[in-house]
């Protein structure tokens, strides 16, 4: 479907596309490492699949969960922000999914060189940047956390069962307007979208 | 097919010693036999293959040989002869240690094989379900039947039951597919140098093979001192090899000549590769897709880059080294980092544990961001009850929590038992705990 990353009635999670980037950003702790892997879950069934981790935090346990075989998921780290570019470059060129944290010194063209390897490998690739947002022209959908609740908990009570993590999604992949999803999260699939969330305002500037 | 030796130290294969180590001592075995018979082929360390038609009329006979090869390696080696390779291996499989199986009958040999002979997985076991448990009725079942129902892993495993080998269809090893790289001005001194080059070489020799769809089963390695000396020795695997098995391999095989009794004097001045025994089962590998089909269960083809991911990731290691691209099996533990066992990404994986209920197993979902050593967290606790959490620069106050849940430490290590909390605060949750009354960070449910 060429239409875009999101499907058109906004109820399915967004998936990767082939030479497209999805950027997800936000706090840390409101679930975007999980919705970055999440990506990962579809191709991992056809081929190889990488994450880069810059922080060496990154724990295979929620991949597996969602669905991922270990055999599919090679995590590579690298905190060397000098290195990044030249080591997601390669991993873009050729593993046909790849989830890969950003870190916060890495300039805007070679985030633009990145875009354009994705684009001429059709490789799918989500970026998390640990800092400011990617730069503008890079990610095809951009998906930034807004807000995040979880089931299950009380006072001492309970375990965590259930996220619900908001989303406002922008960019091309929207054609330009903003729009809010929220998704759900129990820990042993993939998430899926809850539908009937908010509708839609036009993106200003 | 030709018949082919196999020298088998199982013990080897299966050591924790690191390959290129255990690829020294081998080559001692390899230039052992090489003394009795030429054109020996390693595979790996511990495994090696060596055509022996020619050999065995010198000698006298298949088990004069065979004797004559054990008398010459140290001991513990199984010793097989068949015809081709897989076959070897599988009788040299059934060789007590120090002994020898010679097949001579291959094809009745194979038939009585059970199907786990095939490399073990999803394939085997499912012949096994469909009711065929050896490789005669595999081998008695329709080639065209088999490829169509289980794709190209099904036409090569049909091919293995019916004695054929791996071998591909025979074809003209065009010359330009050979790669070197020379240095005469500067000759090669430093280890990394050279496992530099071989990666790069071995690169690019797949790369022009696979423009044409082909992969090398064989590969001779062939390497010029600066003093003129040229050494060569041919590699086999019984898969095509990847850019990663086969730099592994030549570098494995330049380090061993390095460093055996003379070395090559004076650097490497010249490395050349030279594929042969081509394969068609070149640059997208097949994998098979299990799908439901009007009820039925079919396999189907899907295309993927394997090799491309596999070029990917060795790029990845050249850049960050081995022990940061892994992979990672799963095992039992209470915390989640105590729940993965890593290991670097080519490297043959641990065994699983066997599947076991782990009483007091932090519950799922698990924290997508995991520390092995857990750094301290602030947390503002008011009569036992957490009320706030400094997460970065700002106390977030805490909205709900699940715990305290005990965890016993190893208190025959001497380590104190702590308190598990689940925290909930605005922006997400994390995994915490207390232990001797300090708060520590063990994950983030990012």
């Amino acid at each position: 479907m060429e239409s875009g990353l999101v499907a058109p009635s906004w109820n399915e999670v967004p998936r990767l596309q082939p030479g497209r980037i999805v950027e997800v950003s936000g706090p840390t702790g409101m679930g975007l490492t999980r919705l970055g892997l999440g990506m990962l879950v579809e191709p991992s069934r056809r081929s190889q699949v990488a994450a880069l981790d810059v922080k060496g935090w990154l724990s295979p346990l929620a991949a597996w969960e969602m669905g991922i075989d270990p055999g599919r998921l090679v995590v590579v780290r690298c905190g060397d922000s000098r290195q990044w570019p030249r080591l997601v470059a390669a991993l873009v060129d050729g593993v046909a999914a790849v989830y890969a944290e950003v870190p916060t010194r890495v300039g805007a063209k070679e985030l633009r060189r990145l875009a354009a390897l994705t684009r001429a490998r059709r490789t799918g690739v989500a970026l998390r940047p640990l800092g400011e947002g990617l730069p503008s022209g890079v990610a095809h959908l951009r998906l930034q956390a807004v807000e995040v609740r979880w089931e299950g908990v009380e006072r001492g009570h309970g375990q965590l069962r259930r996220r619900h993590l908001v989303l406002e999604a922008s960019g091309r992949g929207t054609a330009g307007m903003t729009r809010k999803i929220e998704m759900v999260d129990d820990g042993t699939d993939v998430m899926r979208v809850v539908s009937g969330v908010d509708g839609r305002r036009r993106a200003t500037g | 097919m030709a018949r082919t030796l196999c020298v088998w130290y199982p013990e080897w294969t299966d050591d924790e010693e690191p390959p290129d180590e255990a690829f020294r001592r081998f080559e001692k075995v390899v230039r052992a036999v090489e003394e009795l018979v030429p054109r020996v082929e390693p595979a790996e360390p511990g495994l090696a293959y060596v055509p022996v038609a020619g050999a065995v009329r010198y000698y006298g006979g298949e088990e004069l040989l065979a004797r004559k090869v054990q008398e010459a390696i140290p001991p513990g080696a199984r010793v097989g002869v068949a015809d081709g390779p897989f076959a070897a291996r599988c009788a040299a499989e059934r060789a007590d240690p120090d002994s020898r199986f010679i097949v001579e009958d291959t094809s009745s040999f194979l038939e009585s094989l059970g199907v786990e002979a095939l490399a073990p997985g999803e394939l085997t076991e499912t012949f096994r379900w469909l009711g065929i448990t050896t490789l005669g009725e595999l081998a008695r079942l329709p080639r065209e039947a088999v490829a169509s129902r289980f794709g190209l892993e099904g036409l090569t495993a049909h091919r293995l039951a019916t004695g054929e080998d791996r071998s591909p269809r025979p074809r003209p090893i065009p010359v330009h597919h050979a790669v070197e790289s020379s240095h005469h001005d500067e000759p090669l001194l430093a280890a990394e140098q050279v496992a530099f080059i071989t990666r790069a070489l071995a690169a690019k020799m797949l790369a022009g093979l696979q423009r044409e769809g082909l992969s090398p089963f064989r590969v001779l390695v062939e390497v010029e001192s600066a003093s003129g000396n040229v050494r060569q020795r041919v590699w086999r695997s019984t898969d095509p090899f990847t850019e990663h098995s086969l730099a592994e391999r030549v570098w494995w095989q330049v380090r061993a000549w390095m460093e055996s009794p003379g070395g090559i004097p004076g650097g490497v001045a010249r490395i050349r590769l030279d594929p042969s025994d081509l394969s068609d089962e070149g640059r997208q590998m097949s994998l098979l897709e299990r799908t439901e089909r009007d009820g039925e269960t079919v396999w189907q083809e899907v295309e993927v880059g394997r090799h491309d991911a596999e070029r990917a990731l060795s790029r990845a290691q050249a850049l960050v080294g081995p022990d940061a691209v892994l992979q990672a099996v799963k095992r039992g533990g209470r915390m989640p980092h105590e729940q993965v066992t890593w290991y670097p990404w080519g490297d043959r994986p641990p065994d699983p544990e066997p599947e076991a209920p782990w009483p007091g197993r932090t519950p799922s979902p698990s924290p997508a961001l995991v520390s092995s050593s857990p750094p301290p967290l602030e947390i503002e606790w008011d009569g036992g009850i957490p009320v706030r959490v400094r997460l970065g620069t700002r106390w977030e106050p805490v909205l709900s929590w699940a715990g305290p849940w005990r965890l016993v430490g190893r208190w025959w290590e001497g380590e104190a038992p702590a308190d598990r909390y689940q925290i909930v605060t605005s922006v997400g949750a994390v995994l915490c705990f207390v232990r001797e009354g300090k708060t520590y960070l063990a994950g983030v449910y990012d």
